[in-house]
């Protein structure tokens, strides 16, 4: 929803020229979408993005930038293809620049591509931005698969946003999964934000593991052995917003246990010895 | 040798994008002239090799509310004046002509084009408001009235089509020429599984309680078009044997059968190293997949674990195989498992003559196990994350077909108006969207294209319409199409 007002917004906006500079403007958009591969890590096509000194420098294939020139610039051709396009930028389906971020780089360019001096540029729109739900999974994506892989089960981005968390997924084969091997999966703890554990082997001693996962916002334990005393070792998880406890044993303790969760406001006991459920 | 200047290089592109390792293989001698070509243009052969139909990211565009749809379609068209779109002026006007300036010089269908008079029919049902949110729901619902208040009413719906096919191909795929990929088919492709052990798109066709103008359903309702086609519905059967031929034959263990299926996968994989043909990793996807439901699918049918409530909310006719009923319960359990999109088709909803008896059949069949499905999904905390659909392709005529007396008239096809709910998945519960003037023949407030309606369905998943797209006939075809769509705010919480 917010993103719709945002975008609509963002639709009625005329794009009023405000000053902005390439530390102010230019430099984060790069930063944000570019330097993955084109920076200290990565340096492909030998260019990198995150230096006003190595964008001039340009690719191994010549320079990037034609300062005046937004059209023969190769840095604003490749982010402005259809998105479809082998050459397009952003690479491989990573997110791509805003329309508003392309937009900068091209009256950037089109002021001569200075560096310091401040050039004219649609203004930024006042956006109150989301509170991360976990640290941005993009650096350790590839171990956080790698070890669900050995482990047989599944850690899937919640969305492109790389700050929207992991989800952990277990329907494939969920009595792969035990108290073990939640233990394991300690490295990308922080990640995890919603966790799909039903009909897995997940008893009590697994919620141990659970509860250091302190960017959890949803955990399905839906047919599970767990009880209200394991029930009752989540309570560090700050962020919880529900929990499905559907045909588990856990009675009116664990429920009155989960009270201490400050976000917690969706609790599904139904099969279980709390009375009347919903 | 070959050099194209006169070729623009964006064309040049596009025509290796959708050059296969099939083509290049296929065309013998001359190929090498062709990977002459491929380097004039620049490009290293490996790239020319793969097959087009690579795998999107999965991952949404932002993050979703919906992880899985049931799709309840109630095919034949249902009425809106006896189900979800009140007229209570029409009483009063029972038998008068339809005015003119009400239809509009619409085109009629064949079917009623040639009567002499449009008589207005009434509803023959009546309705009462039910809930705190106060919808008024007909009497022929009385479960359903029970969970009014989840319900995210739609009056406004619209379509182009006036006859089922068309309008069925148009719900189901977003366009009525069939061939294009349908809404569950999106979903699987651009999302992927979340069970790996079945199907992520499964279609149930219901048996039907009445044997008057049946419509016909085909698997274009359901194909993956120019997805691949691993991504199409597989359908369950209705009967004791959901898929055939899942049981192995005696004398042939698993570890046979295993053996087997490695050996006509060699041979497929042989295939297609000679010929490079995506289809052939299809077949093999789909031995991998038939291998796995022999374990995950009699779990699935096996209905002894469910406790006596379930029979309570869903009634008796669930526990034999094939009803409505019965699908209403196995949709719940795939989405309990993890499948993304189930589809339950219930036919012969097309009423144009004996309407108020036969309707009252239909709704029926479909009341009860609607409304105990989302009972249940809800009592076991997955209405939060699970998008239901109750609708069928187009509206119908206020005005009678045939003869008109107060307890028995028929409704032709009406494409400008029809009235559909959603519940569940962060769509807002209580309310009522989108209004029809006093015949419910035109739209007067907040019309929804089916477009905005798959836009919305999509933006539940966390995708945006415009964004999940693949290149097809020259366009990035969408869902959704060229013409404007949009996701309505107003019907999400």
């Amino acid at each position: 929803m917010r993103r719709i007002a945002i975008f609509l917004f963002l639709a009625a906006l005329p794009l009023r020229a405000a000053p902005a500079t390439f530390a102010t403007r230019v430099a984060p958009a790069l930063e944000k979408h570019c330097a993955v591969c084109h920076g200290a890590e990565k340096q492909k096509a030998k260019l990198r993005l995150d230096s006003y000194a190595a964008i001039v420098a340009g690719a191994d294939s010549g320079p990037v930038l034609k300062a005046g020139d937004p059209k023969e610039s190769e840095l604003h051709r490749r982010i402005t293809l259809p998105p479809h396009d082998d050459d397009f930028m952003p690479s491989d389906g990573k997110p791509p620049l805003s329309a508003l971020d392309v937009k900068v780089i091209e009256r950037w360019i089109a002021a001569g591509a200075p560096e310091s001096a401040e050039f004219d540029a649609p203004a930024a729109p006042v956006v109150r931005v989301a509170e991360p739900a976990a640290p941005d999974y993009l650096p350790r994506l590839d171990q956080a698969r790698k070890l669900a892989t050995t482990l047989g089960v599944r850690l899937v981005p919640r969305s492109r946003v790389t700050t929207d968390g992991l989800v952990l997924r277990t329907a494939s084969a969920p009595r792969q999964c035990d108290d073990a091997l939640l233990a394991k999966l300690a490295p990308v703890a922080d990640l995890i934000v919603e966790a799909e554990l039903s009909r897995t082997r997940v008893t009590d001693a697994g919620l141990r593991a659970v509860a250091t996962w302190s960017n959890l916002q949803r955990l399905d334990l839906a047919r599970t052995g767990v009880t209200s005393a394991g029930v009752a070792a989540l309570a560090p998880l700050a962020k919880l917003e529900s929990i499905n406890l559907t045909g588990t044993k856990v009675d009116e303790r664990g429920v009155s246990a989960l009270k201490a969760n400050p976000r917690l406001t969706r609790i599904w006991t139904f099969g279980t010895p709390v009375a009347s459920s919903p | 040798m070959l050099d194209l200047p006169q070729v623009p290089a964006a064309l040049k592109r596009e025509w290796l994008e959708l050059e296969t390792r099939r083509h290049f293989l296929g065309r013998g001698s001359k190929a090498l002239g062709w990977a002459g070509l491929a380097t004039i243009l620049g490009r290293s052969a490996p790239h020319l090799l793969a097959s087009t139909a690579a795998l999107p990211d999965q991952r949404p565009h932002f993050a979703p509310k919906a992880k899985r749809c049931i799709y309840l379609f109630m095919a034949g068209a249902p009425s809106q004046f006896e189900t979800w779109d009140y007229k209570p002026k029409l009483a009063a006007m029972f038998d008068k002509d339809l005015p003119e300036s009400v239809r509009g010089g619409q085109v009629l269908t064949g079917m009623t084009a040639s009567q002499a008079r449009l008589p207005v029919a009434p509803s023959f049902y009546k309705f009462a408001q039910m809930g705190k949110a106060g919808h008024w729901v007909s009497e022929l619902f009385p479960h359903t009235g029970k969970v009014a208040d989840d319900l995210c009413v739609i009056k406004s719906l619209h379509t182009e089509a006036i006859n089922h096919e068309p309008a069925i191909l148009s719900m189901t795929t977003g366009n009525m020429f069939p061939g294009k990929p349908s809404l569950g088919a999106w979903l699987a492709y651009g999302l992927g599984a979340i069970n790996e052990e079945l199907p992520t798109f499964v279609v149930m066709t219901s048996k039907m309680p009445v044997r008057t103008n049946v419509q016909a359903l085909s698997n274009r309702l359901w194909s993956s078009g120019f997805l691949p086609p691993e991504y199409a519905a597989v359908s369950l059967r209705a009967g004791n044997e959901p898929v055939l031929y899942l049981q192995d034959p005696k004398g042939v263990n698993r570890d046979v059968r295993r053996a087997m299926i490695d050996g006509v996968n060699d041979l497929n994989r042989q295939l297609f190293e000679r010929v490079g043909d995506p289809e052939i990793n299809t077949r093999i996807a789909q031995y991998e997949m038939a291998f796995r439901m022999q374990t995950s699918v009699p779990d699935l049918t096996d209905f002894s674990d469910e406790p006596a409530s379930t029979w309570e909310l869903y009634g008796e006719k669930a526990k034999e195989p094939g009803t409505y009923a019965y699908n209403c319960l196995m949709a719940r359990r795939l989405a309990e498992r993890g499948v993304r999109f189930t589809q339950v088709f219930l036919r012969t909803w097309d009423q144009h003559t004996v309407l108020p008896e036969r309707i009252k059949v239909m709704a029926g069949e479909s009341d009860q196990p609607t409304a105990g499905l989302l009972t249940d999904l809800k009592r076991r905390g997955m209405l939060d994350d699970t998008l239901v659909i109750w609708g069928g392709e187009f509206g119908r005529t206020v005005y009678s077909q045939g003869t008109l007396r107060p307890d028995n008239y028929g409704r032709d096809h009406h494409p400008r108006c029809f009235s559909m709910w959603m519940a569940g998945a962060g769509t807002k519960p209580g309310i009522s969207y989108g209004e029809t003037d006093d015949f419910s023949y035109n739209i007067v407030k907040d019309p929804v294209h089916i477009r905005d309606f798959h836009a919305t369905v999509l933006h539940q998943f966390g995708i945006d319409h415009n964004r999940l797209s693949v290149k097809f006939q020259g366009l990035d075809a969408k869902l959704t199409g060229v013409l404007p769509s949009r996701v309505i705010p107003e019907l999400l919480a």
